[in-house]
């Protein structure tokens, strides 16, 4: 399973962080700092994999954004490559060619989505199109209630 | 009070903030608001602050104050309130915080919902992070979601299944009726999140595990679903780069991997679909690579057939050429998982995996260095080496230390030649000196010693290294050690290997000077430059000099060569009759497969009593250097002498142990005790020997089968040897011998003196005692050890001296009869 997955800056900034196992504040404080720190230290042209206590990280950087997850031993580390590519065409399905200021804009959106595309560590479902009929539903939903309101929930 | 400001709002206005002061002073100000709104009890736009909350804390702030807040909004009936509820939930809270109970009704109740999507929520929130005891409360209810045909809500069950059984195992058993048809679904979704299911299950318990592969008959199953996903045509809704739904492709070679594993009829129900996945895959993207490394890791781990396996490491070997790192970085993990399993097809693609070595990136030189060693063998040693030392000499500092490591282990066991394994030491010492690891020096010291015609040659190369550059501690520690033993072949100039260089006396004591003063020397370092020099005193002339050195370092500051300096002094003053003794060449010393060190106390504790038992001075043998009276007996230089055990035996840190027995002599000043405890071999030996060992005693006056000799018997003393072969090494034989006395009188201060030809080594452990009684009313039993490497047939030439009835008697006489067995 995965353990985390983290979305940070260049400049280290935390955008998302979603953990998949119970950690107290302090833990998953100086998880963020470690991860930060390892993927942004790394050079440009070198693999996408690094070794950090048990556990494989694998990091992609898409424009501004560095996407980090950690797998434990016997993932396919290729195949986490393409989940996180997954969820950055869901994202960008999602708002209309993504970039970093709709994911800190609308964070809980992605918080939204990510929870449609992975649950527990694993995915949970390998077609785009269900995922964003979902988002789309859930979305209505709430829009409904906001009419009802005549105002913006939040 | 006015409504609280959106989200987006808040978020616009911290991001304007120019200074981390601006930025804590806004937040805080913010905090305030959202406190006292709380305390208001505001439904309206709870859910709006826990919003601004949850953003301030990705920032780093502390939002605890808001979690009893999300309770409130799961409870809510409105959808969105949920939404940023359980979403504050899954956040802000753990398993640790009590508020985490009261989630539990909540989730109940939204686990019924009439809709979809909230139950959904429910779903992820307890999914992800649901405590043992939540997961014990509504596992009914998830077991309930996993029967019903809302795929939405299947899938969704299915993981939170998964999470339940992680985390209370013992409920695995209610999900397994629940299992039954999960695979007959055409939903992708739910086909994916079954799959994760049935994996774990089969994981955790092997009575599961067995249950599929017999019962449901998994296996077949499993195969049509992917042969369907393989041959089927594009599918838009799960095409990646042209491959049909990758993930639950993935997800069921693994599944496949652990229900053919150690089982030959799973294994071959698979073979057939393995091959078709590994031939047709397309491998141009990585998705397909990712597919087919799933393969390979399946293949090797199942009960495959041989050309199936060839085919797995074949595909491994390509990937190694691939242009992409992570393929290659890949390829070298795997491989480096099954060199142990199919080294010889690994070892095919050696050249390739030796060339990753030369990558740019740091993860993939790792992954090489390490399978690079793995394929070492006797073979390809040189060449490999080569390499590795090349590789030694250009990587970055974090891999020099393991790297030396790896090549000095690699050479212990694969070196063709003592030569060879010497040059390579001397390699890794002058270019990875300084990561080499700590223990490495007293083994080197060791693999030194054991190469005794290499001597000359080595010491030779070491002083070389050191004028070169002394910063090295390793080395100048290795370096130190040998010129202070075998500073005599230094000086002397001969050296059969290589042109020899000119050195003299004078030279050599200014180079270990040079380590005593130097800023670069570790106090470690000092300690043995200390003691190099001090031994050199007994294979040197220029005495007065290093009388002087050692003087000096009488009132150091650090307090170890203080003492050492001390003590050497008082050898100089009171105790200058044993120097030579104490100073002499080092026996070698034995490599023990389990515990070098206990090895080595043992040897300690035999020369404890040794030195104590100065009443009788053990007749000590000159180095050569200093005339031999044995040496003239055996008439020439083809003997060497005997080396009887001086203390210490231990690599240079011995310093310690030698002030430790000094400690009695030149501390009190007083007359040395007389023997403790002179241990009447093999019988009692002091405790300490026996802690570290193997239950095989060394020392066994029962041969194996070897029959006892006489080797001496004359004018009433009769000396018979005893055989039994040294255990971790065959290469010594030990010999006990028995002295008995025939005759009416005693024999008073008895000494049994040994030497043999040049390519013996001989140790002569102490003797029982030193009166053989009269009336063979007892023996003196005393141990020699003979290291015979080159299984020559061996004979020794013995000397006996003692008192009988006043007068002084000695004798000498040539053992040949020795038993074949006894030698070979």
């Amino acid at each position: 399973m995965m353990r985390f997955l983290l979305l940070f800056s260049r400049q280290g900034k935390l955008r998302l962080q979603k953990w998949f196992t119970p950690l107290p504040e302090r833990e998953r404080k100086k998880i963020v700092r470690d991860m930060t720190t390892l993927v942004l230290a790394r050079k440009p042209r070198t693999c996408n994999f690094l070794h950090w206590k048990d556990l494989k990280i694998v990091y992609k950087r898409y424009a501004s954004l560095y996407f980090c997850c950690a797998l434990e031993e016997q993932e396919n580390e290729l195949l986490a490559l393409e989940i996180l590519h997954r969820y950055v065409e869901l994202l960008d399905k999602y708002f209309g060619n993504v970039c970093e200021l709709d994911i800190i804009f609308n964070f809980e959106k992605a918080y939204f989505i990510l929870d449609e595309f992975l649950m527990g560590g694993e995915v949970q479902e390998t077609s785009k199109q269900s995922i964003a009929n979902s988002i789309e539903a859930s979305d209505m939903l709430q829009e409904t209630m906001e009419e009802y309101m005549s105002k913006p929930a939040f | 009070m006015p409504a609280p400001i959106r989200l987006r709002e808040l978020i616009r206005t911290i991001r304007t903030a120019r200074t981390q002061a601006e930025e804590r002073e806004m937040i805080q100000k913010e905090c305030a608001a959202i406190r006292s709104s709380f305390r208001e009890e505001d439904n309206t736009y709870r859910c709006r602050n826990v919003a601004k909350l949850l953003y301030m804390h990705m920032l780093g702030y502390p939002a605890h104050f808001g979690q009893l807040e999300c309770l409130k909004l799961i409870a809510s009936q409105k959808f969105t309130d949920k939404r940023i509820g359980y979403l504050g939930a899954m956040l802000l809270l753990d398993e640790r915080q009590d508020v985490h109970l009261l989630m539990t009704n909540c989730i109940k109740n939204d686990l019924n919902h009439s809709t979809q999507y909230v139950q959904g929520l429910a779903l992820c929130t307890l999914g992800c992070m649901g405590s043992s005891e939540m997961c014990r409360d509504l596992a009914g209810e998830v077991e309930k979601l996993l029967k019903t045909s809302n795929s939405y809500l299947r899938k969704k069950a299915a993981l939170c299944a998964v999470h339940v059984i992680r985390k209370v195992p013992e409920l695995m058993e209610m999900f397994l009726p629940a299992t039954k048809n999960l695979l007959s679904e055409k939903n992708h979704g739910v086909l994916h999140t079954s799959v994760v299911l049935l994996t774990e299950m089969c994981e955790r318990s092997p009575d599961m595990l067995s249950h599929f592969r017999k019962n449901e008959k998994l296996v077949p199953q499993l195969v049509r679903i992917l042969k369907n996903l393989i041959m089927s045509g594009y599918s838009p809704e799960h095409d990646v780069s042209g491959i049909s739904d990758p993930f639950l492709q993935v997800r069921i070679l693994r599944l496949l991997r652990i229900l053919g594993r150690s089982d030959d009829d799973s294994s071959e129900a698979m073979n057939d679909i393995l091959a078709q996945v590994a031939t047709n895959t397309e491998t141009s993207k990585n998705v397909g690579n990712a597919i087919l490394y799933e393969t390979v890791l399946t293949i090797m781990d199942i009960k495959s057939e041989s050309g199936l396996r060839v085919l797995a490491i074949n595909i491994l070997g390509r990937f190694l050429l691939n242009n992409d790192k992570n393929i290659r970085y890949v390829a070298l993990t795997s491989l480096l998982k099954t060199v142990q399993t199919d080294h010889n097809a690994v070892q095919r693609h050696r050249s390739t995996i030796v060339d990753c070595l030369k990558d740019l990136d740091v993860s993939i030189k790792r992954r090489a260095m390490e399978l690079s060693f793995a394929l070492v063998n006797g073979n390809n040693i040189r060449g490999m080496m080569k390499e590795l030392l090349y590789f030694l000499d250009s990587c970055d500092p974090e891999f020099k230390a393991d790297c030396a490591s790896g090549v000095f282990l690699a050479a212990e066991k694969y070196a063709p030649s003592k030569r060879w394994h010497i040059d390579t030491i001397m390699r890794v010492l002058t270019t990875a000196g300084s990561y080499v690891r700590d223990d490495s020096v007293p083994n080197l010291i060791q693999l030194i010693t054991n190469s005794v015609e290499m001597h000359a040659y080595t010491v030779q190369r070491l002083y070389k290294a050191l004028l070169d550059d002394i910063s090295q501690q390793p080395l100048v520690q290795v370096a130190s050690w040998c010129i202070g033993e075998y500073g005599d072949l230094l000086v002397s100039g001969q050296c059969e290997e290589e042109e020899p260089i000119q050195v003299t006396e004078d030279e050599v004591l200014d180079v270990l000077e040079g380590l005593l003063v130097s800023n670069l020397s570790a106090p470690v370092t000092r300690g043995y430059s200390l003691t190099a020099i001090m031994k050199l005193s007994t294979r040197f002339s220029s005495v007065n000099r290093i009388k002087k050195v050692v003087s000096i370092y009488g009132s150091s500051i650090d307090v170890e060569l203080q003492q050492r300096a001390v003590e050497y002094n008082a050898l100089f003053k009171k105790y200058d009759h044993m120097r030579p003794a104490l100073l002499e060449r080092m026996p070698i010393m034995e490599k023990t497969a389990t515990n070098g060190p206990s090895e080595i106390v043992q040897t300690n504790g035999e020369t404890d009593s040794t030195v104590l038992d100065t009443k009788h001075p053990p007749t000590i043998t000159q180095p050569p250097s200093q005339g031999n009276d044995l040496l003239d007996l055996l008439g020439g230089n083809d003997v060497v002498p005997v080396i009887q055990t001086s203390l210490p035996t231990k690599p240079p840190s011995a310093g310690g142990e030698l002030l430790d027995l000094l400690g009695d002599l030149s501390l009190t000043g007083a007359p040395p005790p007389a023997p403790a405890s002179v241990p009447s071999v093999p019988m009692s030996q002091p405790p300490f020997l026996l802690d570290g060992l193997s239950s095989q005693p060394l020392f066994n006056d029962i041969g194996t089968g070897i029959p006892p000799m006489t080797a001496y018997n004359k004018n009433g003393l009769k000396i018979e040897f005893m055989f039994e072969r040294s255990n971790p090494n065959p290469n010594i034989a030990v010999i006990t011998i028995h002295a008995s006395n025939s005759t009416e009188a005693d024999m008073t201060d008895f000494v049994f003196q040994a030497a043999v030809p040049k390519t013996f080594q001989l140790q002569l452990l102490s003797p029982s005692s030193n009166v053989v009684p009269a009336l063979n009313q007892g023996n003196v039993t005393q141990v020699i050890r003979v290291l015979n490497p080159q299984k020559q047939q061996l004979r020794m030439r013995i000397k006996l001296t003692y008192t009988y009835k006043g007068s002084p008697v000695q004798d000498l006489a040539e053992v040949n009869n020795f038993p074949p067995q006894s030698w070979q």
